[in-house]
């Protein structure tokens, strides 16, 4: 896990926090979590709804405009430099040059009424200086990067022209335009079908390697994390609860939630009649977060330290991170 | 689990569903989907039937062409001895108390100002079950059947979460005593420790209930756990029918095998061949000719394009249309592709 | 797209049919005898049977319009009743049209540019002081009957201040009132349908795509929110560009100025059938043509909307 931190780190995230305000009081959707990927790896985060993995990356690039969140606390320190000092001006530099993002309905994140090739060739024209029939060849270039057939053609489509996956690749090609350094995918592939979904996380992944971009890969489904990523980080109620490589995490997953996220998953490769093991009961409302450890009224080895206090996120001796008393042995003896 | 031992209790035959394209000048139909292309099946009393594919593939067509939600294009739905193509709508809506449905989004097929008593104390009125005199705690018990406390009956679908309201859908499909109930894609919008709790109810109440599912889903990882036998649609036709264990274990579709292959793996040390298929799925519109896959397939070979293949019996409970099945069961994984 | 226009041009055929026959039943059962307007009260039964004769008023209703159908179709609307040597054609065309439409023109380009910068600004400062006071007065415009605030004006502009001609066309000081008063309803319409149609496109995914790309978020608003939150906006327009028709009723009235609306009015109260009625159908075809170019704009703006 020490590798973690090491000199190549691209991004590192610091105690970040994140709130959003409603009628009904703050929101905290992301409540001091730390993190960090090294150049040309993929880091994952896990969730389920509401557990804060989206405002994350949101975060990362502030991208707040007309909503009420606000980060309220933590740095981002992208190649050392930390994002939430930067001004507007400088942080527009950024997005979409050196940092990118693909989103998760790629029906509705392009503009409906602008052809794909302008769609990319914006992104090229803001950050690059180039003629105007460069800009025109880089798009067609990017298109036939992310593998569209005929793609002086396509880039005289709409988006409502082309197909699901089709789009997510027009996605693709305007987050790669400018030769990202990270790119950050938020549940990129969720809303396509199974077959299309192969199609994007093969692209993505060649890619990457070809490229050398660094990955923040955001997802609910476990199975995507297990084929994409390095290192996961599972996030709950706005915390990171467990953190650690990809192995450790499929082979031996350490805090209870983990267990009982992989538990209910019904997986294909599976071999039984049998039920699958629940996690009772259902996310907290994040008006009316529990005292203690935020999963100790769901979780089945809960003891009183749990309902009392918030357990760290530790170093556990596998190399991991993980947040639950059970592994602070001298707490949890004591309960016995 | 029951599987070939029980009786039949529907029966699917032909089954027709197009919808008409209007168009050019003067708004006439110029050209039709075929979200359901002559399929046919049957369920057994008692069994889980999963129909999977990907969108378009007319899984949902499927099921709501036999809740007669749709107006049939053609084909036989046979329940108890009568086509229920063939009764008159007020005697369809009698059978409806038999067999139910449960949607995607329990917030949209659930009046929102209508409370949870309401709701199903409306559809056992409707069907005529049960006393009236002992409405409240047959919504109580049946409530409590499916995890929501008793004392929750009068409140509205908003100050429910997702999970529960599905559960109340499902208390409301099972008010009425259905024998069938059609669940179409219904835990697919729920998070993953919710769905392993929806999944779970809902074997709990087949087995209480004997209750036979049609279970629509385009996750196989879903569609595994729940199901005795499963068929799997594209454009509009049945591309393999099968018991559980022979169509995970050894698909014999090759569309089958590449919707297998196409699913990410959580298991970190054996890496699997993949299969990507290439391309999109065809518009219905225009579905290709001869084997709907073949411009995706990467056995293609000339037959595909011109010939429609017809369904061989390759195992006991399996079957598959595809022309490679001609000479017998084929091995997916250690053929191939001559492409 | 071809087979759309063609159909939408088709499909206002039956319409302007429809209109004409509204038109001449409307007219025909109104109180009056055209023969007494032309002979007057004092005309011998002989001559008014003569006045009947000639104007075919004897024809069965059936006839009668097809008649005026016909001629409709070749622009013969008949002669005004008051001045029997005018042709109605030769009065609309000549001197009244150009009036009316120049009147709703400028009060509609008033309310598209007043409207949607009332709009912007109060979208993009959601919640603001600004926001807050400019939808209170689109809330104003909206509920303030026309001619009253036309003659508010009037009592203060032109009556109070003498900055303004009470009444007349032509100059631009006199266009000032009448473009107001026709335009507010309009203007307050546009802003709020501006405001909401912008907030909803605010908040959808490809903005922040946008935003994702670095654009700066006049960029954003502009070349990305605007062009989508106008769409539904075309069609508000060109409802009000017809709404303005009836308008001018009105507004000509209140301001004195000879256009269409206060010629229907005139030749109604003089019991000039045929000028009426040829008046009418002519801001009703408008209308009806107005409407149709919006819906094909609004088609081609906004492709994704199917054929159905």
């Amino acid at each position: 896990m020490n590798e973690l931190v090491e000199k190549d780190v691209i991004l590192e995230v610091n105690n970040l926090r994140t709130s959003f305000y409603t009628d009904e009081g703050e929101v905290k959707a992301v409540n001091g979590i730390s993190f960090s990927i090294k150049e040309g790896s993929t880091l994952g985060i896990v969730g389920e709804s509401g557990s804060g993995k989206s405002i994350t990356s949101l975060s990362i690039l502030q991208l707040f405009a007309g909503t009420t969140g606000k980060i309220i606390d933590g740095e981002i320190l992208f190649k050392g430099e930390n994002l939430l000092e930067k001004t507007h001006k400088e942080m527009m530099k950024l997005r979409g040059n050196s940092i990118s993002m693909i989103f998760q309905e790629p029906m509705t994140s392009l503009n409906p009424t602008m052809t794909c090739g302008e769609q990319i060739a914006e992104t090229i024209r803001t950050h690059q200086k180039l003629s105007k029939t460069e800009t025109k060849l880089k798009a067609i270039e990017m298109l036939r990067l992310v593998g569209i057939p005929e793609p002086e053609k396509r880039i005289k489509l709409f988006p409502y022209q082309l197909s699901g996956g089709m789009r997510q690749r027009v996605m693709i090609a305007i987050a790669l335009s400018c030769n990202p350094d990270l790119l950050i995918a938020d549940e990129p592939t969720t809303a396509l079908d199974v077959t299309i979904q192969a199609q994007i996380l093969e692209l993505i992944k060649n890619l990457q390697k070809e490229l050398g971009t660094s990955l923040i890969m955001i997802t609910h489904d476990l199975g995507v994390i297990a084929e994409m990523c390095d290192f996961v980080a599972v996030m709950y109620c706005g915390k990171i609860i467990e953190y650690t490589d990809i192995r450790t995490l499929f082979n031996s997953p350490k805090h209870p939630y983990t267990v009982g996220l992989l538990n209910s998953v019904p997986s294909h490769e599976m071999d039984s009649d049998e039920d699958l093991k629940i996690i009772s009961g259902t996310v907290p409302s994040p008006y009316d977060l529990p005292t203690g450890c935020l999963f100790s009224p769901r979780c089945p080895h809960a003891k009183a330290v749990c309902h009392e206090s918030m357990p760290e996120l530790r170093v556990h001796e596998d190399g991991g991170l993980v947040s639950c008393f059970i592994y602070e042995h001298d707490k949890w003896q004591e309960e016995r | 689990m029951t599987m070939t031992d029980g009786k039949v209790l529907l029966e699917v035959n032909n089954l027709k569903q197009y919808f008409p394209i209007k168009g050019g000048v003067l708004g006439r139909t110029v050209n039709q989907v075929k979200a359901v292309d002559d399929i046919s099946f049957v369920i057994h009393e008692g069994e889980t039937l999963s129909i999977v594919g990907e969108s378009g593939c007319g899984k949902s067509t499927t099921g709501r062409s036999i809740m007669r939600l749709e107006k049939p294009t053609g084909g036989q739905i046979i329940y108890n001895g009568e086509d229920l193509f063939a009764l008159s709508k007020k005697e369809m809506r009698r059978r409806r108390g038999d067999i139910q449905i449960i949607f995607q989004d329990p917030y949209a097929s659930l009046n929102p100002r209508r409370t949870v008593f309401q709701t199903i104390d409306e559809a056992m009125t409707i069907q005529k079950v049960g006393d009236k005199s002992n409405r409240r705690q047959d919504i109580g018990e049946l409530l409590k059947t499916v995890g929501i406390g008793e004392h929750q009956m009068n409140l509205y679908p908003h100050q429910f979460s997702g999970g529960q309201r599905q559960r109340i859908g499902i208390a409301r499909a099972l008010s009425v005593r259905p024998k069938l109930i059609i669940c179409d894609e219904a835990v697919s919008a729920l998070d993953v420790s919710i769905q392993a709790q929806v999944l779970n109810l809902l074997k709990d109440l087949q087995r209480r209930f004997k209750l036979t599912y049609i279970f629509i889903s385009h996750d196989l990882g879903v569609v595994r756990h729940i199901s005795d036998r499963i068929i799997v649609m594209y454009l509009g036709k049945i591309m393999e029918i099968s018991d559980q264990k022979s169509l995970f274990n050894n698909p014999g579709h090759p569309y089958t095998y590449a919707l297998l292959s196409s699913i990410p793996s959580t298991k970190m040390d054996e890496k699997k061949a993949r299969v990507i298929l290439h391309g999109d799925v065809p518009s219905p519109v225009n579905p290709p000719t001869g084997c709907p896959f073949h411009t995706r397939c990467p056995y293609v070979f000339d037959q595909c394009v011109s010939e429609k293949p017809v369904f061989y019996q390759i195992g006991e409970n399996q079957s598959a249309a595809c022309h490679l099945l001609k000479n017998g069961k084929v091995e997916f994984k250690n053929m191939k592709s001559p492409g | 797209m071809l087979v759309f226009i063609i159909r939408r041009i088709l499909q206002t055929i039956p319409v302007l049919i429809g209109v004409t026959f509204v038109v001449f039943i409307m007219l025909h059962l109104m109180p009056g005898d055209p023969a007494v307007v032309i002979g007057g009260e004092a005309a011998s039964p002989e001559t008014l049977a003569q006045i009947r004769e000639d104007l075919g008023l004897n024809d069965s209703v059936p006839v009668q319009y097809f008649r005026f159908l016909s001629g409709a179709l070749r622009g013969d609307l008949g002669m005004s009743m008051r001045n029997r040597d005018r042709a109605v054609v030769d009065e609309i065309f000549d001197a009244r049209f150009a009036i009316t439409v120049q009147l709703a023109v400028v009060s509609t380009a008033f309310s598209v540019l007043l409207g949607l910068v009332i709009g912007i600004v109060s979208a993009t400062r959601k919640y603001s002081i600004a926001d807050t006071g400019l939808m209170l007065f689109a809330l104003l415009g909206l509920s303030m009957p026309n001619f009253w605030l036309g003659i508010l004006m009037m009592n203060f502009f032109a009556v109070t201040l003498r900055i303004l001609p009470t009444s007349g066309w032509g100059t631009w000081q006199q266009m000032i009132m009448p473009v107001v008063m026709l335009g507010v309803t309009g203007t307050a319409v546009i802003a709020r349908m501006t405001r909401a149609s912008l907030l909803d496109v605010l908040n959808q995914d490809y903005i922040r795509t946008a935003y994702s790309k670095g654009l700066a978020e006049r960029k954003v608003i502009f070349k990305h929110a605007l062009r989508n939150a106008l769409i539904p906006v075309i069609t508000v327009v060109g409802l009000q560009f017809g709404g303005l028709l009836a308008g001018a009723i009105l507004t000509e009235t209140v301001f004195a100025i000879n256009g269409l609306g206060r010629l229907i009015v005139q030749s109604i109260a003089n019991r000039d059938f045929p000028m009426a009625q040829g008046a009418i159908l002519v801001v009703a075809t408008l209308f009806v043509l107005v409407n149709m170019i919006v819906d094909i704009t609004y088609k081609i703006v906004n492709r994704r909307i199917d054929l159905n």
